[in-house]
């Protein structure tokens, strides 16, 4: 205890280090609050529509729902609200939630169309991410631990005390392990405690926070074993800061926007935009075809409804609906082809982990706490599992040609929200453990070879 | 013997540093090793701190192998450099506690009030920061935490270069007291006048090798021109 509050006392001394653990703290405390308000936000826009929708629900039902009301009109007009709320831990990593839609408020209509409607986000402003925990943890945290550890041998030499504590009777690895292991655990409690402050407010569950903690602490000591292994080279300290920061610049900024770049040539993802589109030119593709063009694939798919799916030669809301379903049938190909995409993309990025410590950890945190593109696609799985709720709902009256009343309009299914995603992958995982588990090594045999 | 170097030679590529380097020191012994510059004086204590290998022979410690152990060697030896370099932003108390602290060594606060005495620094000044001391005052804490390890052996590396004739016959009364304690004390040095008034045996460093040794007799100091002829005789022959 004694020695460690000396290790303290001397490295708050410096000015740069005492500078950088205290902006460190800063910066973690104000990225959790701004990540803690943004899911505050996020859960206040979502309970606004909520509101908005039940009036607007209401007057549907006031409008729609009378003795011979039709099915059709009701199922057209009626939109029926779908929201993903933010995980308790979102607020440590908001991933994909601030640039994919969080709400939709579908219809019966075809789905595809209506899955990727949503505010236009300005590219470049999404570009960097929002300021959150882990933005502070995979982009600043190591730029702290470099301004502690670049000199963590050569700051001695350069004062000159190097000799004399190279001849006390301790190895040189015990000296700079331990001391390397005090400024470590200093940027963790820098970084940790507004997080862990961040996760009782959010009550976020034990287990993720204890993910998230462990998935910080290898990256930090990726980091740290990396500055001991330079720091130990014997190098001057301005060498070994630039060194640090050149290492910084290819693992956290290069090796990821390369490899990104490299995926998306190696793996081309359409737009969600595009299936919108797509299905969208199906329907009116549909409007100028014989109606048993659409019909019989209908009835093939749904031969329950066989001998009630005639239609005349006027509007008929069953050929509407379904123009609709076969519209997103048309396009299931390519709903299947870009959702494989993104999978063999998120595969690869996974694996980019091996390569740099900074993907590993972000894929991590945000699988973690459930705000990446798995994620969303588990909400958009979740809304289509709703949307033939709906159908299935609809259908008996449009078929069937039942008056839709306002007793119907209660009956309407509501949905219900996803399931937690969130999980911890094992490839980066172990890919973080692997690569911070060699740092430390190569700075263990670095530090032991130190000498004066 | 507390230290005891046998057939040590040192090669730094195509340079050979030390040749078969032999001489031994005695607990209770003062031990001045002159030589000119790049005789391999400060090569000679890297090997006895473990902070070297030598290319071949033997640097023992108390009977340890340094080679073999120089943790253990390390841990019978006090070192005090040419240049005293301590925490600025410490105390001299709190230098010597920490340093004491890193070394596993005993952290009584008597025992190292007991060294600051000994080594004559003023009381005002055991808990003022190093900041302002000058350097006698900072050789003086270093020495102050080798008495306070209680160890052995002590290896002096030019301890009195660029101190006052104060306070080096101030450093010179340590030594006698070290010695008086027993413990084996090797000293490199320029300092002719320093070795002949507090060496037991004087060795001449030159071609990596001891030239010459010479040896106090009874109360009978060193002549110090004889040494001093000695010493240009050795550095000509380096």
């Amino acid at each position: 205890m004694n020695r460690f509050r000396y290790e303290l006392r001397l490295l708050l001394r410096s000015r740069v280090a005492a500078a950088a653990l205290t902006l460190l703290l800063v910066l973690s405390a104000v990225a959790v609050g701004a990540g803690l308000s943004a899911s505050a936000r996020q859960t206040a826009l979502i309970d606004r529509v909520a509101t908005a929708q039940a009036r607007d629900f209401a007057a549907a039902t006031t409008q729609y729902g009378k003795p011979d009301g039709e099915a059709g009109y009701a199922a057209y007009y009626t939109f029926h609200l779908t929201s993903d709320r933010p995980s308790s831990l979102a607020f440590a990593a908001m991933g994909q939630r601030d640039i994919q839609p969080y709400v939709l408020r579908v219809r019966l209509l075809g789905l595809q169309a209506q899955l990727y409607e949503t505010e236009t986000v300005n590219p470049e402003l999404a570009l960097p991410g929002p300021f959150d925990f882990a933005f502070v943890l995979i982009y600043l945290a190591p730029l702290a631990v470099i301004v502690l550890m670049h000199d963590l041998v050569s700051g001695e030499r350069e004062a000159g005390r190097l000799r004399l504590l190279s001849a006390l009777p301790v190895t040189p690895g015990q000296l700079w392990l331990r001391r390397a292991g005090v400024r470590l655990m200093l940027v963790l409690l820098a970084l940790l405690g507004p997080f862990l402050v961040g996760a009782l407010v959010a009550k976020a569950p034990i287990w993720g926070v204890a993910i998230l903690s462990l998935v910080a602490i290898l990256y930090v000591a990726f980091w740290a074993g990396l500055g001991l292994m330079v720091g130990a080279w014997g190098r001057r300290s301005a060498f070994n800061a630039a060194t640090l920061v050149g290492c910084w610049i290819v693992l956290v900024l290069l090796v990821p926007a390369l490899a990104n770049a490299a995926l998306s040539r190696a793996i081309p993802v359409g737009r969600g935009v595009d299936l919108t589109l797509a299905q969208r030119e199906a329907v009116h593709h549909a409007w100028d075809v014989p109606r048993e063009a659409v019909m019989a694939p209908f009835v093939a798919k749904h031969p329950e409804w066989k001998d009630k799916a005639r239609v005349g030669g006027g509007f008929h809301w069953k050929w509407y609906y379904a123009m609709h379903e076969m519209g997103d049938d048309g396009v299931a190909g390519q709903v299947a082809a870009y959702r494989a995409s993104l999978a063999a993309r998120q595969a690869w990025t996974e694996r980019l982990g091996w390569l740099s410590p900074a993907a590993a950890a972000q894929s991590l945190v945000h699988r973690v706490a459930d705000s990446d593109l798995q994620a969303h696609l588990a909400y958009q799985d979740n809304v289509t599992a709703f949307h033939r709720h709906l159908q299935d709902f609809y259908y008996p009256y449009l078929f069937s040609e039942r008056p839709f009343t306002r007793k119907d309009f209660a009956r309407a299914p509501v949905y219900a929200p996803r399931g937690s995603s969130s999980s911890t992958p094992v490839v980066p995982l172990l890919a973080l453990l692997v690569l911070s588990l060699s740092a430390w090594a190569g700075g263990v045999v670095g530090a032991r070879r130190t000498v004066s | 013997m507390a230290l005891e170097a046998v057939g040590l030679e040192q090669n730094y590529g195509t340079q050979r540093v030390l040749r078969g380097l032999t001489f031994s020191v005695r607990a209770g012994e003062i031990y001045a090793l002159l030589g000119g510059n790049g005789a391999g004086k400060s090569t000679t204590l890297n090997l006895f701190l473990g902070l070297a290998r030598p290319t071949a022979g033997s640097a023992r410690v108390c009977d340890v192998e340094v080679g073999s152990d120089p943790a253990a060697a390390r841990a019978r030896i006090a070192y005090v450099p040419e240049n005293v370099a301590l925490y600025e932003h410490l105390t001299a108390r709190e230098n010597i506690d920490y340093l004491l602290t890193l070394a596993r060594a005993d952290t009584a606060g008597a025992l190292i009030e007991e060294a600051l005495d000994a080594v004559g620094l003023v009381r005002e000044a055991w808990d003022r920061r190093l900041g302002g001391y000058s350097k006698g005052m900072r050789q003086k804490v270093a020495i102050a935490l080798a008495i306070a390890r209680r160890v052995p052996v002590l290896l002096l590396d030019e301890p009195t270069a660029g101190l006052d004739p104060r306070a080096t016959a101030d450093f010179h009364r340590l030594l006698e007291t070290a010695r008086i304690r027993g413990v084996a004390t090797l000293m490199v040095t320029h300092d002719l006048l320093g070795a002949a008034e507090v060496a037991d045996r004087i060795g001449f460093l030159a071609e990596g090798r001891i030239e010459a040794e010479l040896i106090a007799e009874g109360t009978e100091r060193f002549d110090v021109r004889a040494l001093h002829q000695r010493y240009l005789q050795a550095g000509a022959a380096a």
